[in-house]
């Protein structure tokens, strides 16, 4: 098999890291960006720095954002007794579509997995138990905490685990409910499904 | 349902497509021809699983990327056709060209396979009786494989876990890491135990020894928790069990709990088979197992599945073929393999006979010769001759009875 000049696999290369791109998918990148001109490959690596430069994570919420606290958390018109809790950045996105939601998030970004190696340290637990524990004058505004990690084993322990932490502090913890398609990503539900989802949370 | 066509692109050494008649099929050729792998073909079609590899990088083609696999299906008056693309590490599933989800492209085409790997139903460990078992299962509630996937994903996370544990220090941290996953596994456990016990009950009730005048043959499910408490509560006494055997758990370091332990007895005349029965007994018996599994298929669906025999006569001895095949008769669609050339002759009235050479199904130069020289009037008709009965051995055979299903040529 004959390699191409070093640029081209240093290119592929690269593309090979990213997720969910094979051999094939990144050649097929690779050759792509040969046909496009300068003027667009530019526009493709400054975005690429814009995110790494601009693109933080709320110390409040941990979702991504270009200012901290990130708008869900500095708004005053969100409703400040409810934390919706997530996975990743883009499962707050999908709720967020459903225009019925008007509370806070918290993003753990991930799952419990212990054969990924991933157990509650790696998770933004912690800071989540920050935001639970009573101010100077000895009150939490928050009132309810809903799980809405993925319908999917990881997903389903992390609530699971979460629920056990977090029942005993006195509040309403609440499991999105089970419409969305066993095993599944919140990733993939539709607005209907998520709103249905949301509403019909239940008490655990 | 009816696989009227199989078609396999890069699949080992095969090439083309071959035909299916509705009965019987017969696919015979010398050894490492391809027989074999057509069978397997269909059957990686029917599960997306092979009975021969466990490697999918086995099937495809030396210095070839990914294989193809197709195959078209009359259900009632609807064609469908389904397309399996195997490459080296994952597997595509597609339905009247769309890719679906596997979940959608199983069920199409269903089959039962009587091959040398299932002998380990009757003579080899309890995971080959569970698998028999599941596989029954969500034949007729594709839903099961689901939950059967989670459980066992859930069990590989918390094995994980334990692992982790019964090296650490503190092992009682331990314990807040692993309720979450056990809580998972008493529901999905729960789904499974009662899942099997349904089916092991509709499989009692359609068990046929007489048909091998065979003795009397049932199926137990044994839960692994037999004697433990009361299995009527099945959730509640996994829960109890699993409290109760903490620390032996995090101690052997995997899940000592749970249905994946458990077995299927299979009994006959009161001894179990696994251990007791002769080999004789152990064939007969997993073909009634088999067939058992094709009417509780028939019950749900009211149709069959397809049924699938490699190397047919290595595993059975002529009367059991013969009454295997005559009992599968023209309701079930039934293709089989076989090395010898006097079977194919044998069934070559009432069968489609396909003769395999290089992968190929090609004309067999034998028989047409035979032919050519019938027609031209040669005295060669003491040899297997196509255009007669079949051999001694069949007349004899015939006068026993069983003969209805003599199609005509
Ligand atoms: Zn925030």
């Amino acid at each position: 098999m004959h390699d191409y000049a070093e640029p081209v696999t240093k290119l592929i290369d690269e593309f090979k890291r990213l997720p969910g791109i094979g051999h094939k998918s990144a050649q097929r990148l690779a050759f792509h960006i040969l046909r496009t001109t300068k003027e667009e490959a530019e526009r493709l690596v400054s975005a690429i720095l814009e995110v790494k430069d601009k693109i933080i994570f709320c110390s409040v919420c941990n979702n991504l954002t270009d200012a901290d606290p990130c708008r869900y958390c500095a708004s005053l018109t969100r409703d400040q007794t409810i934390i919706c809790v997530v996975e990743e950045p883009y499962n707050l996105v999908a709720i967020e579509k459903t225009r019925e939601y008007h509370g806070l998030y918290h993003v753990l970004h991930g799952a419990l997995s212990p054969i990924r190696g991933i157990g509650p340290e790696e998770l933004h637990i912690k800071n989540l138990l920050n935001r639970l524990r009573p101010d100077e004058s000895g009150e939490c505004s928050v009132r309810e905490i809903i799980l809405a990690t993925n319908p999917n084993t990881e997903g389903e322990a992390t609530a699971n685990y979460l629920g056990r932490l977090l029942k005993p502090l006195g509040l309403k913890v609440t499991r999105i409910a089970m419409g969305l398609p066993v095993g599944g990503d919140l990733e993939y539900a539709d607005e209907v499904t998520m709103h249905k989802a949301l509403t019909n949370r239940h008490e655990i | 349902m009816k696989l009227e066509l199989v078609e396999a692109i890069n699949f080992r050494n095969l090439s083309g497509s071959i035909e299916l008649a509705p009965g019987l099929n017969v696919i015979y050729g010398a050894n490492a021809q391809g027989k074999s792998s057509w069978l397997e073909a269909i059957y990686l079609l029917a599960t997306t699983k092979s009975f021969r590899t466990a490697y999918p990088r086995e099937v495809i083609r030396h210095n070839e990327n990914e294989a193809i696999l197709r195959a078209r299906i009359k259900r009632g008056n609807l064609d469908k056709e389904i397309q399996l693309l195997i490459g080296a590490t994952t597997k595509q599933t597609f339905v009247n060209g769309k890719r679906e989800a596997v979940t959608r492209y199983l069920g199409i085409l269903d089959a039962i396979a009587f091959t040398a790997d299932e002998m380990e139903i009757v003579r080899g460990s309890p995971d080959a009786r569970r698998k028999f078992l599941d596989r029954g299962i969500f034949g007729i509630h594709p839903s099961y494989l689901g939950t059967l996937n989670e459980y066992n994903r859930v069990l590989k996370q918390k094995n994980a876990l334990l692992r982790e544990a019964s090296e650490a220090e503190n092992k009682f941290k331990y314990q807040d890491l692993i309720e979450p996953w056990n809580d998972q596994l008493i529901s999905l456990g729960t789904e499974i135990h009662l899942a099997r016990l349904d089916y092991v009950e509709k499989l009692n009730e359609e068990l046929k020894p007489e048909l091998f005048q065979a003795e009397q043959i049932t199926v137990r499910y044994k839960s692994s928790l037999e004697g433990k408490g009361d299995l009527g509560d099945y959730s509640s006494l996994l829960a109890e069990r699993l409290k109760l055997r903490f620390d032996n758990e995090l101690a052997a370091g995997y899940s000592l709990l749970g249905p994946h332990r458990d077995d299927l007895e299979i009994h006959c005349d009161g001894h179990e088979i696994s251990k007791f029965g002769s080999s004789g007994q152990q064939r007969s018996a997993l073909l009634i197992l088999d067939l058992a599994q094709m009417s509780v298929y028939h019950n749900n669906f009211e149709e069959y599945p397809i049924f699938l025999i490699d190397d047919l006569d290595a595993e059975l001895d002529r009367t059991r073929i013969e009454i295997l095949l005559n009992y599968l008769g023209d309701n079930v669609q039934t293709i089989v393999s076989t090395s010898k050339r006097s079977i194919a002759d044998r069934y070559r009235r009432r069968a489609r006979t396909l003769f395999v050479q290089s992968g190929q199904v090609v004309e067999d130069l034998d028989i047409v010769q035979e032919k050519v020289e019938l027609t031209a009037g040669a005295e060669t008709t003491e040899l297997t001759d196509p255009a007669n009965e079949g051999g001694p051995l069949d007349e004899a055979e015939n006068k026993s009875g069983n003969d209805k299903h003599r199609a005509p040529f």
